[in-house]
C-alpha cells in the first residue's frame, strides 16, 4: 500500500515538473531533486538531449557528522555529472539545463574534466550554455566543477542563474576559466568569453504580488572591446586562470566565515619582517595556514574575499591552473564542513 | 547751368565711388569682425551644469579614491625600485577606464534615460559590485552627489522652468519629474536598508535633471574618473603635475573616452560586467596593503 502511494507520488512529481517538456529539444536537460515523505531525497527527474549528457551515480550517505542536531539532514547525497558528448562544446552548440532542488534536499553537481570549448570558424557564432537552478528554502547546492577551458579562436557565453525564495537556500558554487591549452602556447587567444552568475530572490508581498529582486550578478566579459589597445593576454596580467566562488546560506556559513577569516589573516602586502620580534610558537592550525600561504606564494595565487549582501564572494587567480585547483581544495578541505555534509565526492573536480 | 550739371555729375560720381569704397572696405573687414557679434549659444544651461559637475572642487570626495591604482602599484613593484612607474601607470589607466565603461557606464546611461528606475538600478548595481572596496568608493561618492544636489542644486533646478535644448533624449523626461524622483530617492535612502546610492545611476539621473546632454554626461563621467586616477598618480608620486595635465589633455585620452562612450551606448545594464577580471583582485586586495594613502 505504502509502496503504491510512493509510486504515485513519484509519478506525480515527474509529471508536474515544469521542465518536463523542455527535455525534447537538443541540448536541453532537467534535474529535479524531490523529497519523498517523510525525508527521503530522490532524483525524481533526470532527462537530457544530445549534446548534453547527465550521469547520476548512486547517492552516498554523507560521512559521520553531527547529524544529531535539530536540522533534519538529508539521508543520502545525490550527485549528477554534467557532461557533453565529445568532452566539450562545439561551435554553435547550445546547452540549457534546468535544475530544481525541493525543500530539504541537497545536490552535488560535478563535471568530468574541464569543459573544453572548441574552435569556431566564424567569431560571431557563439556557443552557449545556460543553467537555471531553483533552490528551495532549506536546500543546498554544491557546484564545484572543473574550469572552463576555451581553446584559441573560440566564442562562448554561459549563464548560471540561481533562483531563491525569500533569500533562503544555500549555495556553494564556483565558476572558473583558464587561458586555453597552455601546453600548446595558447594564452587567452579567444575571440570572446562571457560568463554570468546571477542570484535572484522572489518573495510575495502583503498584497500577494510576487516580486523578484537581483541579489548578485557576477559577470565576466572578455572580448575585443574596452579601447585598451592591450591584447587580452596582457590584460590578464600573466594569470592563466580566473575564478569566482559564491557562498551563501546557513549550510555553508562555516565555510563563508573561514574564507573571510583567512583573507583577514593574509600577510600585508609590502609589509616587512624586521626580525626584531621573536616569532611565537605556531599552533598546528597556524602552521597549516603558514604552509598554505607559502604555497600561494610559490604558485602565484592571488585571492580576495568579500562579504556582501549576505554572500561571501571569493575571487582568485593564479599563474597556472593547478595553483588555483590546489588552493581551492586545500581551503575547502581545511575548513571541512563540505566534506562532512556532502562527502569527498563533492571535491572530485578539485583533485 | 552747364557747370551745375557737371558739378552735379561729379558729385554723383564721387558718391558712387565713395559708396563702392565703403562697401569694399566693409567686405574686407567683415571676416575678422564676426567675433564681435555675439553668436547664439545653443545650450547655455547645459554648459553651466557641465562646468559645475566637472569642477574638481565639486565636493564628491573623489580625491580620497585611487580606484585600485595604489594596490596595482603595490602588486607591480618596479625592478630596480628606482625605475619609473609611468609605463605601468599608463597601462593601469587604460584598464581602469575600460573597467569603468564596462561595469558602470551602462548604469549612467540607464539612470539618465529612465530616472524612474533609480531604485532598481541602484539595487542591481550594488548586486553587480562584488568587491567591498569598490562598493565603498561608489557609495561614498554617490551619497555625496545626492547631498550636493539636495543642498546646492535643488533650489535652483526645482523652481526654474527647464530650459529646452536640442537633444531629443533629454526632452523625453521632464526635469520636474526628475526632481521628484531624486527627492523621493533621498527620502527612501534614510529609511530603507536595501538602497545604497551608488554613483553611476545617480550621475545619470542628476545630469538628466541638470539638462546636460546624455553624451556629454557619459563623457564627463569617464573623464572625471580619468582625472581622479591621474590625480591619485600625482599624489602617489608616479608623475609630476605637469606630466599629469599632459596625460589629461592628450588626444589619446580623448579618443579613448569617445570610443568607450560609443561602444557602451547601447549596452543594457544586464550585460554590464567586468572586462578586466584582475581589476577586482587589485581593488579587493587594497585592504591588504601594509600602508595606504587612499580609500580604494
Amino acid at each position: 500500500m505504502n509502496i503504491i502511494k510512493l509510486k504515485i507520488e513519484f509519478f506525480n512529481m515527474t509529471f508536474t515538473s515544469p521542465f518536463a517538456q523542455s527535455a525534447s529539444k537538443p541540448g536541453h536537460g532537467s534535474i529535479v531533486v524531490a523529497l519523498l515523505p517523510p525525508d527521503t531525497p530522490v532524483l525524481s527527474t533526470i532527462s537530457y538531449q544530445y549534446p548534453l549528457k547527465l550521469i547520476a551515480p548512486d547517492p552516498l550517505p554523507p560521512p559521520e557528522s553531527d547529524f544529531k542536531d535539530k536540522t533534519p539532514a538529508p539521508r543520502l547525497v545525490h550527485t549528477v555529472f554534467l557532461l557533453t558528448y565529445g568532452g566539450g562544446i562545439v561551435a554553435g552548440d547550445s546547452i540549457d539545463l534546468a535544475v530544481r532542488l525541493d525543500a530539504g534536499t541537497s545536490l552535488v553537481l560535478l563535471t568530468q574534466g574541464s569543459t573544453k570549448i572548441f574552435k569556431t570558424i566564424d567569431p560571431s557564432l557563439v556557443s552557449r550554455q545556460q543553467m537555471t537552478v531553483a533552490v528551495a528554502p532549506n536546500s543546498a547546492l554544491v557546484y564545484l566543477p572543473d574550469p572552463v577551458q576555451p581553446f584559441a579562436q573560440t566564442a562562448f557565453s554561459q549563464s548560471q542563474i540561481y533562483n531563491l525564495e525569500n533569500e533562503e537556500g544555500s549555495l556553494c558554487v564556483c565558476d572558473w576559466v583558464t587561458s586555453g591549452r597552455s601546453a600548446r602556447g595558447e594564452n587567452w587567444d579567444i575571440y570572446e568569453y562571457r560568463s554570468r552568475n546571477q542570484v535572484w530572490t522572489s518573495s510575495t508581498d502583503a498584497n500577494g504580488v510576487q516580486k523578484r529582486r537581483l541579489m548578485l550578478r557576477d559577470n565576466m566579459i572578455l572580448d575585443k572591446n574596452g579601447q585598451t589597445g592591450i591584447p587580452l593576454s596582457d590584460r590578464m596580467d600573466g594569470y592563466a586562470v580566473f575564478g569566482t566562488l559564491i557562498i551563501r546560506g546557513p549550510v555553508f556559513s562555516p565555510l563563508s566565515k573561514y574564507f573571510v577569516d583567512e583573507f583577514e589573516a593574509l600577510p600585508r602586502i609590502g609589509g616587512r619582517n624586521w626580525g626584531d620580534s621573536v616569532l611565537p610558537e605556531l599552533t598546528p592550525k597556524e602552521q597549516r595556514r603558514a604552509d598554505r600561504q607559502q604555497r600561494e606564494k610559490i604558485d602565484g595565487v592571488v585571492w580576495s574575499a568579500a562579504s556582501v549582501r549576505g554572500f561571501v564572494l571569493v575571487k582568485f587567480a593564479s599563474r597556472e591552473v593547478e595553483g588555483s585547483r590546489n588552493w581551492l581544495r586545500d581551503m575547502i578541505k581545511e575548513e571541512g564542513s563540505i566534506l562532512n555534509s556532502f562527502g569527498e565526492r563533492a571535491l572530485l573536480c578539485l583533485k | 547751368m552747364g557747370t551745375t550739371d557737371s558739378d552735379q555729375q561729379s558729385l554723383e560720381d564721387e558718391i558712387a565711388d565713395l559708396e563702392k569704397r565703403l562697401q569694399d572696405a566693409k567686405s574686407r573687414l567683415s571676416p575678422s569682425t564676426a567675433g564681435e557679434t555675439l553668436p547664439p549659444h545653443a545650450n547655455d544651461a547645459a554648459l553651466h551644469a557641465l562646468l559645475l559637475l566637472s569642477d574638481s572642487a565639486l565636493p564628491l570626495g573623489s580625491f580620497a579614491f585611487s580606484s585600485g591604482l595604489e594596490s596595482y602599484l603595490a602588486h607591480h613593484r618596479p625592478l630596480p625600485p628606482s625605475a619609473s612607474q609611468v609605463p605601468s601607470f599608463y597601462a593601469f589607466l587604460r584598464l581602469s577606464l575600460s573597467t569603468l565603461a564596462s561595469t558602470a557606464l551602462p548604469y549612467v546611461l540607464a539612470g539618465y534615460r529612465n530616472p524612474e528606475d533609480i531604485e532598481t538600478l541602484d539595487n542591481d548595481f550594488d548586486a553587480s559590485t562584488p568587491c567591498t572596496v569598490a562598493r565603498r568608493a561608489s557609495i561614498a561618492q554617490g551619497r555625496a552627489l545626492l547631498t550636493v544636489w539636495d543642498r546646492s542644486f535643488k533650489t535652483q533646478y526645482a523652481s526654474s522652468p527647464r530650459t529646452t535644448n536640442g537633444h531629443a533624449e533629454t526632452l523625453e523626461t521632464t526635469g520636474i519629474a526628475g526632481v521628484e524622483i531624486l527627492s523621493s530617492f533621498s527620502t527612501a535612502l534614510r529609511t530603507s536598508n536595501h538602497l545604497n546610492a551608488h554613483l553611476a545611476p545617480l550621475w545619470g539621473v542628476v545630469t538628466n535633471v541638470l539638462s546636460v546632454p546624455l553624451r556629454d554626461s557619459a563623457y564627463l563621467f569617464l573623464f572625471s574618473h580619468a582625472r581622479t586616477v591621474i590625480s591619485a598618480a600625482v599624489r602617489a608620486s608616479v608623475m609630476g603635475p605637469y606630466q599629469a595635465q599632459g596625460v589629461l589633455a592628450g588626444a589619446e585620452l580623448q579618443k579613448r573616452i569617445r570610443g568607450l562612450v560609443e561602444e557602451g551606448w547601447n549596452v543594457r545594464v544586464e550585460d554590464a560586467g567586468q572586462s578586466v577580471p584582475v581589476m577586482d583582485l587589485w581593488v579587493g586586495r587594497h585592504e591588504k596593503l601594509y600602508s595606504r594613502i587612499f580609500n580604494s
